[in-house]
């Protein structure tokens, strides 16, 4: 006890979130993206197709239909490529930052010592780039959790490393 | 024997059956519409197709499973103490876990997996709701084994917090008991809204009933809802309200003393021993430790007759039903109140720096529940359905009340900060004040819309272990600030969470 002191803390002088200077996402994760959403939107039009072909009374319409599945596929991607770059990371000395969001920007922190455990997921896509994504798990549920896609696999081993030793630290 | 645990293993052979058929699972619900159109056109594919498909299948799943044995293995790494699981053919996942952060180990076995004799073992967290790891075949003296060595390291952390059983704790004096007055009153004074769903539910049954009577012949059409029948249509509507209403009142009352008849709450070695119940009585125990969230509501009536509602979140490690329950202790009164929230939290919460939401919180509200229905209605009578003039004075009632639940749920939104706890106020009617201590904080999400940018306004949201916590469109500046503050606090502390 003879070492506690409990000074006020100057708030202004704390060091601020959102300051930080973020890491954007491995720039090969945006083929990784692409390739995703053309399996998808392939599937997509493979569909659409198939029922302008089979169904007789879409035929009037079919113009229509092709042009605002155009349209969708285009949004889907400028969507993405918003989302894309918004997203971007930071492991501070005791925490970790993610940004996100496409509308609304919303940053989640965690504190190394919340952190309950971690595993590295890699994608065949994201394999096939040498990317992995960290998940980074709380007590918190599933709200507060983590997913950080598009690291670089070494990196992201050397990231999963460094939270274990600072999880252990916490001890 | 000694299974050595430090070099990644493999699950045991015959751990390919149940891959085999946990992937025909997998792949069956993922493609049952497919399935079920195949089943429609048995008849009409040829037989041998059918037979050279099935197999097909069989073989590639059969691989599959062959490939997800190969690739799931699983090791203890003694030198960081971690369990460390690799997962997965063409999507890889390697999940390590700390052992210290186990919170438990259950060996499970199914009827496929009796049927060759091997075991699961499931590993659980204090994180997500599922279980982080399972080992689906493994045979049972291994499962043991391994067991043993992830809880080993465990034990000496967990020992000092075993639990002694509620029953053994009734010797003391119960230092709250709630009487049968406080439970009665409890009873007239909350679950309004739940009655009146159940009342509209009730209603919109008859309703039914009767509409599916006249079209059966006896009113044949309008001409009958003449003004002398609606009189009295009117008049006994209004009798079965009065009627249902206090059925209701006396049906909240029975449940509510039927269900907490006997609430006593003791004290012991600093934790809250509570038993409750008319016909099963219930034990629970609280440990401050645990607890995260704790909500005190009261209405206006309660406040009134001094009585109101607390409800107290603790984290868990078990499954999903016990973290969403809360417990409740209806019907204390203040000091009570007051004596209860000193144990917990050492301190009775004080209520800080108060935050105000910005009125584009009420704007938006208002435009999402009294607006836009708005607009939908009179869209709707001005295109085709007049009769839905006849209702005008309904939606005048609506607008009214809305706006009266809207602006008082506006008016006591608000979050107050102080050193040592955070207290959000909501609610229109029953006003929820709860209270969460800044240690207990997992991981924080501050959010904002391009559009507030300039307003300077955005979201808060504060994760614990029982549960979230949101305030929305409040000063942003003083929220990243208090972020800043409370990520400081948590982690230049080594407080317990839990």
């Amino acid at each position: 006890m003879e070492n506690f002191t409990n000074e006020t803390i100057d708030t202004a002088q704390l060091p601020k979130f959102e300051e930080v200077r973020l890491t954007a996402l491995h720039p090969d994760y945006w083929k990784v993206i692409m390739a995703q959403l053309a399996v998808l939107l392939l599937i997509l039009a493979t569909a659409l197709a198939f029922a302008l072909y089979s169904i007789e009374e879409l035929a009037a319409y079919s113009n229509r239909l092709i042009v605002a599945a155009a349209v969708l596929a285009v949004l889907i991607v400028f969507f993405s490529r918003i989302a894309f770059r918004k997203k971007a990371y930071a492991f501070r000395n005791h925490d970790v930052l993610f940004r996100r969001g496409i509308i609304a920007t919303t940053t989640i922190v965690i504190p190394y010592n919340r952190v309950q455990h971690v595993a590295l997921h890699e994608g065949l896509i994201s394999r096939f780039f040498g990317l992995a994504k960290v998940e980074i798990f709380t007590a918190g549920g599933s709200s507060s959790d983590i997913e950080i896609p598009g690291i670089e696999k070494e990196q992201a081993e050397n990231i999963k490393q460094l939270l274990m030793i600072k999880i252990q630290k916490q001890l | 024997m000694e299974t050595n645990f430090n070099v990644p293993q493999r699950q045991s052979a015959v751990g390919i059956v149940v891959m085999f058929f946990d992937t025909i699972q997998e792949y069956a619900r993922a493609l049952w519409p497919i399935l079920v159109v195949w089943i429609f056109k048995f008849n009409t594919i040829p037989k041998l197709w059918l037979t050279l498909g099935a197999l097909f299948v069989f073989v590639v799943i059969g691989i599959i499973a062959y490939l997800k044995y190969l690739n799931f293995t699983f090791f203890l790494d003694n030198e960081n103490d971690e369990f460390v699981v690799t997962e997965g053919v063409f999507n890889k996942t390697k999940t390590t876990i700390q052992l210290h952060k186990i919170q438990q180990v259950n060996i499970k076995q199914s009827l496929l997996q009796r049927f060759i004799g091997v075991h699961a073992l499931d590993v659980d967290t204090a994180g997500t709701n599922d279980k982080e790891v399972s080992i689906k075949a493994i045979s049972h003296s291994i499962a043991l084994e391994l067991k043993s060595r992830l809880l080993d390291n465990e034990r000496k952390v967990q020992t000092e917090s075993v639990s002694e059983t509620p029953e053994s704790a009734f010797d003391e004096q119960p230092f709250i008991s709630i009487g049968l007055l406080s439970l009665f009153k409890v009873g007239i004074t909350s679950n309004y809204i739940r009655s009146l769903t159940l009342l509209l539910a009730f209603f919109a049954t008859i309703y039914d009933n009767v509409m599916h009577f006249s079209n059966n012949g006896y009113i044949d059409g309008d001409e009958f809802s003449s003004y002398f029948e609606r009189n009295v249509l009117m008049r006994s509507i209004g009798m079965l309200v009065v009627v249902l209403l206090c059925a209701m009142l006396v049906i909240n009352v029975v449940r509510t003393i039927v269900r907490y008849f006997d609430y006593k709450i003791a004290k012991q070695k600093g934790s809250l021993l509570l038993s409750f119940g008319l016909f099963n009585t219930k034990s629970t125990i609280i440990k401050p430790e645990k607890v995260q969230i704790v909500a005190v509501t009261q209405n206006y009536f309660q406040k009134k007759m001094n009585i109101l509602e607390l409800r107290i979140k603790q984290a868990t490690s078990g499954g999903k039903e016990e973290r969403k329950q809360a417990i409740e202790i209806p019907g204390c009164n203040k000091n009570e109140r007051d004596a209860i929230l000193k144990l917990l939290f050492s301190k009775i919460p004080e209520k800080g720096v108060m935050l105000k939401p910005n009125f584009r919180k009420l704007g938006f509200a208002i435009f999402l529940t009294i607006v836009l229905p708005l607009c939908g209605f009179y869209l709707l009578a001005f295109n085709g359905a007049p009769q839905f003039f006849e209702f005008n004075y309904l939606a005048i009632v609506y607008v009214i009340f809305v706006l009266l639940v809207l602006c008082f749920g506006f008016r006591n939104y608000r979050l107050y900060i102080s050193d040592r706890f955070i207290i959000k106020q909501s609610g229109a009617w029953d006003i929820r004040n709860e209270i969460i201590e800044p240690q207990k904080i997992q991981a924080l999400t501050v959010s904002q819309l391009f559009w507030h940018k300039s307003a300077d306004i955005g979201y808060l949201t504060i994760h614990t272990a029982g549960g979230n916590v949101g305030f929305q469109l409040g000063d942003f500046t003083v929220i990243k600030q208090y972020v800043n503050l409370w990520l400081y606090e948590m982690e230049t502390s080594d407080s317990n969470w839990m």
